[in-house]
């Protein structure tokens, strides 16, 4: 009866959460509609899933080089400029993300600017036209982003991390981007088919229909030659990336982004379990955008390749141990009750809306179902040393024998 | 009568364009504790945040950080020997004052060590020092899992800001009594059971950060002020730090009389109140409620510039002292600020960055690094490649005397109101926000309905009252300049590396205490920065003069 009580409260409470409602436009783009009356605002977030194969090897960088071209360049009718008046003259917020898996497209508004943001919204997507003019700032702009000079050594050591070896932008890959390669990555991921869409707020069902059919209704993605698209090898992990610092300290770092067929329920689990496990200090484990990330900052006394191996050494440890039956049930618990925390953040409840859309949000039913040896299957799955990629930022000398060792030398 | 009906029209029409704050409920506890309730019937969760004011810049110089400590050590988890004692409390208690004895052993033991390497007992105190840790880590807990509302689903975050501290917290509607009762255990108790791992966890993050661009800017327009202070000048403070000072600190600090109690969720008033009152109501009331007298700052100290090499990119930083919140041009200003580096259409972005094609990267921030006291407008401009930060300057004053002395056009004006409205309902939108806001309307302008009425005082503001108040604060004399200059990949500059050898050297003849010599020659470092390279050259040669030759 004990038990029975809190799950009842959670499961009352989370049914007052506001339901999501799916439809398909005629052209195959999915809407996700919430409808939450309680403040007069509208969001609205497009997801474009991105695969590997969309970007041609040597042109690393492309994704996100597009999405700026979207913020720098104007529609058919006008200036960049008019845009940005527009949509700040109605107070819409409209922001604009590139990940490794997908662009995304975020908009907020008063409910009474929702015709005029969902407008703006389909504009910028479906009739910018990219200036060849802004291209070369704007790929040097893409440089920075990935390289950014101002940020703290660690930071760009995680930014470095983030992306797979075979698949970071480079300066050289950013320039070899032209218009025409542009446009043919437009054509190929701008597909409705290819998107979905998330409504949430202060309209109701038909409104949103409406607003979707008369703003993104048109959107047809042209049609493509049937070529098979050119897979990219998978990238081996490589030398350590090394970030060369003034100061004293030395930082390493693994990254590891989760496996493709982890299930989400074991990520949510692990997201309670991993950081603060007593097995990992001094190494420190939190899970973010990119995936796992553990940090170790060694004393000065402890060279960066001994270091490495400490790192290493305890996300092995911590893979071989694994995790308890009575962990898994606690983790199982937070989980259930963690949920109805996403009532008190608007953007979490978009973010959970299109997860599940997309297949990737955990759920009750099959976290139930979890049993203990598949959680501990899917932990030594993620912190498989393969999949590590490993980087370290310290001073010149203290990286040297991190460099790869030249086969001619042997 | 014809006079009243266009103030009432007039004020009828504000009503409708400016969106009303969702109801507020406040109540004061029996000792002095305030309690600001907004029910959202919706919600299955609740948001609870607590705001001690004071902050940073309420702490004595010899506590250094402990504003920042208290938000990791305190409000960072919540493990159960922290709130739930018990019988082994007194064994801890024990524990942590020898961790806390042998640590400052270890620590002078270190300090004699630099002044004579010979007959160290060093290897031996940090022996028994890691034998003590073994001990007290077996009374921690050890799984995430552990913290009493992580496993109830909850999360929690603190911050330690120029003017409060502030903690928050999300849990279930079901977990309320028990957030009551835990968290007026933890005040009571103030165990700080992992105080060693923060503080050498604060001291390595800030080593590691080095000198940063608004640290620099805030140390020169804010000279011998708290609000002008960087932690990282003070790690021989931090590092002398020790539990039990935290603790005093804490128990003064962290007194119902300074605390405000934000709630925001499906939770109703009547309900919760008893609970409030029973737990966070019988905490003990402040004997002492003296409120710090903190040093005042002239804002008309003169044009002040910094010329460095911090390495990284090149930043042209500039800043201007403008008064607190309480004061009545600080909304004026506020309004400056947008039309001058808020959003995409801004001055700065629309004519810098993009038309000029001058700077690539413009941001704007308020009140750095709070506004209880009066702090700073700071732009940071970076140059775009083939223009140089004197460039930068000039285009930037431009904008500031074309904002002083042209007429603002009114579809820019109603844009920027237009934002700030608009920026108003995203955050009643979310409760994090929310209570964000109403903390620091209380922490910084003394009353949490500034949050509402500066919404309502913007639209009454006329174009006239913006340019006085900027051609009043946004002035040479109240300015600050900080050109950071980018250096090699080693992001020293090298006359400045000499300075520190000098000045290390001068010091050592002359003080004996490892903190405060190296206090002095960061001061030395900071002051010398306001003079031009040539200056900063002709002082080396004469501070090196002072030394004798062996030494040069």
């Amino acid at each position: 009866m004990r038990v029975l009580l809190p799950i009842l409260l959670v499961s009352l409470a989370l049914q007052a959460q506001p339901r999501v409602q799916p439809f398909v436009l005629p052209n195959g783009l999915r809407v996700f509609h919430l409808e939450d009356h309680e403040h007069p605002l509208v969001r609205a977030r497009l997801q474009l899933d991105l695969a590997p194969a969309d970007t041609p090897a040597g042109l690393e960088g492309l994704s996100a080089l597009a999405l700026r071209m979207f913020q720098a360049s104007a529609s058919v009718e006008g200036k960049p400029d008019d845009f940005d008046q527009l949509l700040e003259g109605s107070g819409i917020q409209l922001s604009r993300e590139a990940t490794p898996t997908g662009l995304a497209w975020q908009v907020v508004a008063r409910s009474r600017d929702q015709d005029r943001a969902l407008g703006l919204l389909g504009e910028n997507l479906l009739r910018t036209v990219f200036d060849p003019a802004t291209l070369w700032r704007q790929a040097a702009a893409c440089w920075r982003d990935q390289e950014p000079l101002g940020a703290s050594p660690q930071v760009r050591l995680r930014h470095a991390l983030a992306v797979a070896p075979g698949e970071r932008p480079t300066q050289a890959s950013l320039s070899a981007i032209n218009l025409e390669d542009l446009i043919a990555f437009r054509s190929r991921v701008f597909r409705p088919e290819r998107a979905v869409l998330v409504l949430h707020g202060d309209l109701g069902l038909e409104q949103a229909k409406r607003l979707v059919l008369l703003n993104l209704g048109s959107w047809v993605g042209p049609v493509l030659p049937a070529t098979k698209a050119a897979a990219r090898p998978p990238a081996a992990p490589g030398a350590p990336v090394r970030i060369p610092t003034s100061g004293p300290g030395l930082t390493l770092q693994a990254v590891a982004p989760p496996p493709p067929e982890q299930a989400p329920e074991i990520l949510a689990l692990l997201d309670l379990l991993l950081p603060g496990d007593p097995l990992l200090p001094p190494v420190r484990v939190t899970l973010e955008g990119c995936g796992l990330v553990a940090t170790l900052e060694p004393g000065p006394e402890t060279a960066a390749p001994q270091a490495l191996a400490t790192l290493h050494g305890h996300l092995a440890g911590l893979a071989q141990r694994g995790f308890t039956q009575l962990e898994l049930d606690r983790a199982r618990g937070a989980w259930l009750a963690r949920r109805s925390l996403d009532s008190l953040h608007p953007e979490a409840l978009l973010a959970a809306a299109l997860a599940e859309a997309q297949g990737h949000g955990a759920m009750p039913g099959p976290m139930k179902a979890l049993t203990l040896e598949t959680l501990n299957a899917g932990l030594r799955s993620w912190l498989d040393p393969k999949r590590l990629r490993t980087g370290a930022a310290g001073p010149p000398e203290a990286l040297a024998p991190l460099a790869p060792q030249d086969p001619a030398a042997k | 009568m014809r006079l009243l009906v266009p103030i009432l029209v007039t004020a009828l029409g504000l009503q409708a364009q400016v969106p009303r704050l969702t109801e507020v409920q406040e109540r004061r506890l029996g000792n002095g504790t305030r309690v600001l309730l907004v029910q959202r019937r919706e919600l299955s969760a609740f948001h609870a945040t607590l705001v001690f004011r004071g902050g940073r810049a309420e702490e004595p110089t010899a506590l250094a950080g402990a504003t920042d400590l208290l938000a990791q050590v305190l409000y960072g988890a919540t493990w159960p020997e922290d709130v739930e004692p018990g019988k082994a409390k007194l064994e801890l208690d024990t524990l942590l004052k020898q961790e806390e004895g042998l640590l400052e052993a270890v620590r002078l033991e270190r300090q004699r060590q630099r002044r004579d390497a010979a007959a160290s007992q060093l290897p031996a105190l940090e022996a028994s020092l890691a034998t003590l840790q073994g001990r007290l880590k077996s009374h921690l807990s050890a799984s995430p899992l552990a913290d009493l509302y992580t496993s109830r689903g909850g999360r929690q975050a603190a911050e330690a800001t120029a003017d409060a501290l502030v903690a928050s917290t999300e849990l279930p509607l079901e977990a309320f009594d028990f957030w009551c009762r835990t968290e007026a255990q933890r005040l009571r108790t103030l165990q700080l059971s992992r105080f060693s791992g923060a503080r050498a966890a604060l001291n390595t993050v800030l080593q590691r950060r080095g000198t940063q661009g608004l640290a620099l800017l805030r140390g020169a327009a804010l000279p011998g002020h708290p609000y002008g202070r960087d932690l990282a000048d003070h790690l021989s403070a931090l590092e002398a730090l020790r539990w039990s000072d935290l603790r005093s600190y804490a128990h003064r600090a962290l007194s119902p009389d300074r605390l405000t109690l934000i709630l925001i969720g499906g939770l109703a008033l009547e309900q919760a109140l008893p609970v409030l009152e029973r737990s966070f109501g019988a905490l003990p009331a402040s004997l002492d409620s003296e409120e710090a007298l903190l040093p005042e700052i002239p804002a008309d100290l003169g044009d002040r510039r910094v010329q460095v090499a911090l390495g990284g990119e090149a930043r042209l930083l500039t800043g201007w002292r403008i008064p607190a919140r309480s004061h009545r041009d600080h909304l004026p200003l506020r309004l400056a600020a947008q039309l001058l580096g808020g959003g995409n259409t801004s001055r700065l972005q629309t004519r810098l960055v993009r038309q000029r094609l001058l700077a690539r990267e413009v941001t704007l921030q308020m009140d750095l690094p709070g506004s209880h006291l009066p702090g700073l407008l700071a732009v940071d401009l970076k140059p775009a490649e083939g223009h140089s930060l004197a460039e930068l300057e000039n285009a930037l004053q431009n904008e500031i005397l074309r904002l002083q002395q042209e007429p603002i056009p009114q579809e820019e004006w109603a844009r920027a109101l237009t934002m700030l409205e608009a920026d108003y309902l995203r955050m009643l939108d979310d409760p994090a926000s929310l209570a964000k806001g109403l903390g620091r309307a209380w922490a910084e302008g003394g009353d949490w309905r500034l949050l509402e009425l500066d919404v309502q005082r913007l639209r009454a503001l006329a174009p006239e009252v913006v340019q006085a108040a900027a051609r009043a604060w946004l002035k040479p004399s109240h300015r600050t300049t900080a050109l950071l200059e980018p250096s090699s990949i080693d992001g020293l500059d090298p006359l400045e590396a000499e300075t520190a050898k000098v000045l290390s050297a001068l010091a050592a003849n002359r003080i004996a205490d490892l903190a405060q010599r190296e206090h002095l020659v960061k001061e030395g470092l900071r002051q010398l920065r306001m003079l031009s390279p040539e200056e900063r050259r002709r002082t080396l040669n004469l501070l090196a003069a002072q030394l004798g030759p062996e030494k040069r």
